[in-house]
């Protein structure tokens, strides 16, 4: 497999001294974003920064151009380097989507799904969680994983609260935080993750589903499975009891939050739009070129159509701190990629996929969730999709999957592994529930575990 | 982590106080006076007529102590916990002339509503001649009044109970005006919160709690087939007055409020002004 095929575009050669250097720069920037928490900065910021050092450093030793030729419609435009660098169509989905999902959630269509699961489920715990990891699974495929958990976990917070059963809610928070992440692998839009190496995959919208969705299931059910043994989520045994519980979500009213019928009954008709549209796009004529960004967008501005006197709210509301981040990780890897660190990284990535198709492929993935674990999943994803996309790895390669899974999986592994993960801990302690570093990492690693030997299994024996 | 009260905010509004009916048990009514034998016996007899209105006092018993049976605050505190009455009928100042000036409930009135079990009846002082027209009539209008209805299923039970078939049960809510306005006086100098969001989100939650309330206590007693008519007075206000404007403009029969506090021995707030300057009609303490 050519490793060096993607450098051979007319790159300069770089001595190995500026590799290693930026080497050392991309350790310190992934460092630097492992410790977000503790150095109290944003991600944007962080890798904001580091894209200017880098882009100095990359002018000081010639290792990328100022600026560059492109050819827009026949007209040549000459844009500075990290204009052309940053990945836009991901960042139109991105700005597309939260949008999107931010305006729909004003209809109380979200809501009103999650309190008609409560009430469907009669108040029985054990219902209850599956209930509510279905739930979770479904919202972080076609939300996203962040907003899955907030939705599903503050629900969490008050459900038990009412039905008193507070002392389960370190099990239910811990499932649905752990639930994000396999929910996160259903589409190709589900996670930040999945968008960017199935989109350097070139992996449609509907295989990504069909690849993915049967281990979504069995992942699903096993992880809420081990959640209702290990937490001991009882089922009701007497009558009184269940009458008792079911009063209580009795008293739920799934319609308080829908301010008009009319916009809710829009809302629900737009998001079952959207995600036929989304994943149809790449058959759909006209639409297929523009992109799934484009769908996102489009569906965000019909939208924000019934809030058009104040759609500035909405804007501000858009978390500029991930698009930020994103588009200074894409400047950040576009240098390193021409400092030839990513083939240096990919030299090392040979040769653990010269292993061989079973010890190699099943190798990235656990590598991949282990590095995911510790710092964003996201850095890693981008990483490692240039280097495949770089070593020419067919679409159909089992080793896109194996990073797949390994980026969104290692998010459960500790609390810092994905955002979402982050949130289930914050709303945690947002309920008096004490967890630490270590006593959320104890707690996770059995259903991690299970997980990422599913994962491997699955990707050997369905998806290699 | 904006994102998540926003959330739990939605959740929490979301959950509803929901009304259950539950039938009253009015067995026993003890009529309470510090009149002669004879008068006794037929304020008693007045009493038992008006209460035979109330639906759920039809099959109750009535006994009326007159004032020579008890000679002290403890000798009747004693007599009422004997009769383990579950409605007590009194008036304001027994074995006193204070009724003849309105500031006060008096000593006897006072114990009772705090240390019986049972819900105190207060009615109109025989001698006084302070009742409305149409008070100790019927009970075809009762009048529910507190400052946090929702989930307030005894208030609504007791209520309930005493309105005649066929009459009309008014629920009020009335928010004190003047601790809105305080609090929004406080919001107004805070830069990061926008007044007139809050004045008017705050005001439509506090008001919308106790709307909602009323309707399942109307839902849950059309189902019973409770007939009664359930009205809601859900208002920014200021409590007393209003209170004594509806008693004129609507004619109420009966008053119903809560007295007890569980975390003082006093009465509660709203109940003591209430109970001493509402004197025309009848007020059921709870």
């Amino acid at each position: 497999m050519p490793v060096l095929a993607f450098s051979e575009g007319g790159h300069h050669e770089v001595s190995t001294s500026v590799t290693l250097l930026f080497s050392a720069i991309l350790v310190a920037m992934i460092a630097s974003l492992a410790l977000e928490e503790k150095i109290h900065a944003k991600k944007s910021l962080i890798v904001g920064v580091f894209a200017i050092v880098v882009l100095f450093l990359g002018m000081v030793f010639e290792v990328v151009p100022g600026s560059v030729p492109v050819d827009i419609l026949g007209e040549t435009l000459t844009l500075p380097i990290y204009i052309p660098g940053i990945d836009w169509s991901v960042i139109a989905i991105i700005l597309g989507s939260s949008l999107f999902v931010d305006v729909t959630s004003k209809s109380g269509l979200f809501t009103w799904i999650a309190i008609k699961l409560t009430k469907a489920s009669r108040g029985e715990p054990r219902r209850l969680l599956w209930f509510y990891g279905l739930m979770t699974v479904v919202f972080s495929a076609v939300l996203n994983n962040v907003t899955a958990m907030i939705i599903v976990g503050s629900l969490t917070g008050v459900s038990l609260r009412k039905l008193g059963r507070a002392e389960l809610m370190l099990g239910f928070l811990l499932v649905e935080g752990l639930l994000t992440n396999i929910g996160g692998l259903l589409t190709l839009i589900s996670s930040v993750p999945n968008i960017i190496v199935g989109t350097a995959a070139g992996i449609s919208f509907v295989s990504f589903f069909v690849a993915a969705a049967p281990f979504v299931v069995v992942g699903t059910a096993l992880t809420i499975w081990m959640g209702a043994t290990l937490f001991k989520i009882p089922v009701l045994r007497t009558d009184e009891e269940r009458a008792e519980a079911q009063r209580q979500v009795e008293g739920f009213d799934e319609n308080d939050g829908v301010q008009s019928k009319g916009f809710f009954t829009f809302a629900t008709v737009m998001l079952c739009a959207f995600i036929v549209v989304i994943a149809t796009t790449s058959v759909l004529p006209y639409i297929q070129d523009l992109g799934m960004g484009y769908v996102a967008l489009t569906f965000a501005a019909i939208m924000l159509i019934r809030y058009k006197s104040s759609v500035d709210t909405y804007y501000r509301a858009v978390d500029w701190d991930l698009l930020g981040f994103f588009a200074a990780l894409f400047v950040v890897i576009n240098v390193m990629e021409h400092a030839q660190v990513l083939t240096m990284i990919g030299h090392g990535l040979e040769v653990i996929i010269g292993w061989g198709d079973v010890a190699g492929t099943g190798a990235i993935l656990v590598a991949s969730a282990l590095a995911s674990s510790v710092t964003d999943n996201i850095p890693l994803a981008a990483m490692l999709a240039k280097i495949l996309g770089g070593m020419g790895t067919p679409s159909d390669s089992a080793l896109w999957w194996s990073v797949v899974f390994g980026a969104n999986l290692g998010g459960n592994i500790t609390p810092i592994g994905s955002a979402s993960t982050l949130v289930a801990v914050t709303i945690m302690h947002k309920n008096d529930l004490k967890v630490s570093f270590g006593g959320f990492v104890t707690k996770a690693v059995p259903y991690a575990a299970a997980q990422l030997v599913l994962a491997v299994l699955y990707v050997l024996l369905v998806l290699r | 982590m904006t994102q998540v009260d926003q959330f739990e905010s939605a959740f929490r509004a979301a959950t509803k106080a929901v009304y259950r009916p539950e039938p009253v048990a009015l067995e026993r009514v003890l009529i309470v006076t510090d009149l002669d034998p004879v008068d006794a016996q037929g304020f008693g007899q007045s009493i038992e007529a008006f209460l035979k209105h109330a639906a759920g006092a039809r099959s109750a018993t009535f006994q009326t102590i007159a004032g020579v049976e008890a000679r002290s605050t403890g000798q009747l505190l004693q007599l009422v916990e004997d009769a383990a009455p579950s409605l007590v009928c009194a008036y304001r100042n027994l074995y006193s002339d204070g009724w003849k000036w309105p500031h006060s409930l008096g000593e006897a009135l006072d114990l009772l509503t705090q240390t019986t079990e049972a819900p105190v009846l207060v009615l109109p002082h025989p001698k006084a001649e302070r009742a409305a027209d149409h008070a100790l009539v019927n009970t075809n209008r009762v009048l529910a009044v507190t400052d946090h209805l929702a989930g307030d299923d005894r208030l609504v039970h007791w209520a309930a109970a005493m309105t005649e078939d066929g009459g009309t049960l008014t629920l009020s809510h009335v928010e004190d005006a003047q601790v809105f306005e305080r609090y929004l006086d406080v919001i107004s100098k805070i830069p990061s919160i926008d007044t007139d969001n809050a004045r008017a989100t705050i005001e439509a939650r506090l008001l919308k709690e106790p709307t909602d309330y009323i309707d399942s206590v109307r839902d849950a007693l059309a189902a019973a087939n409770t007939p009664i008519t359930v009205e809601a007075l859900v208002q920014l206000g200021h409590q007393l007055s209003d209170y004594r404007r509806l008693i004129d403009e609507r004619r109420i029969d009966m008053l119903v409020l809560n007295t007890r506090d569980d975390e003082q021995l006093a009465m509660h707030g709203l109940a003591y002004p209430i109970a001493v300057e509402l004197r025309t009609v009848p007020i059921l303490m709870l």
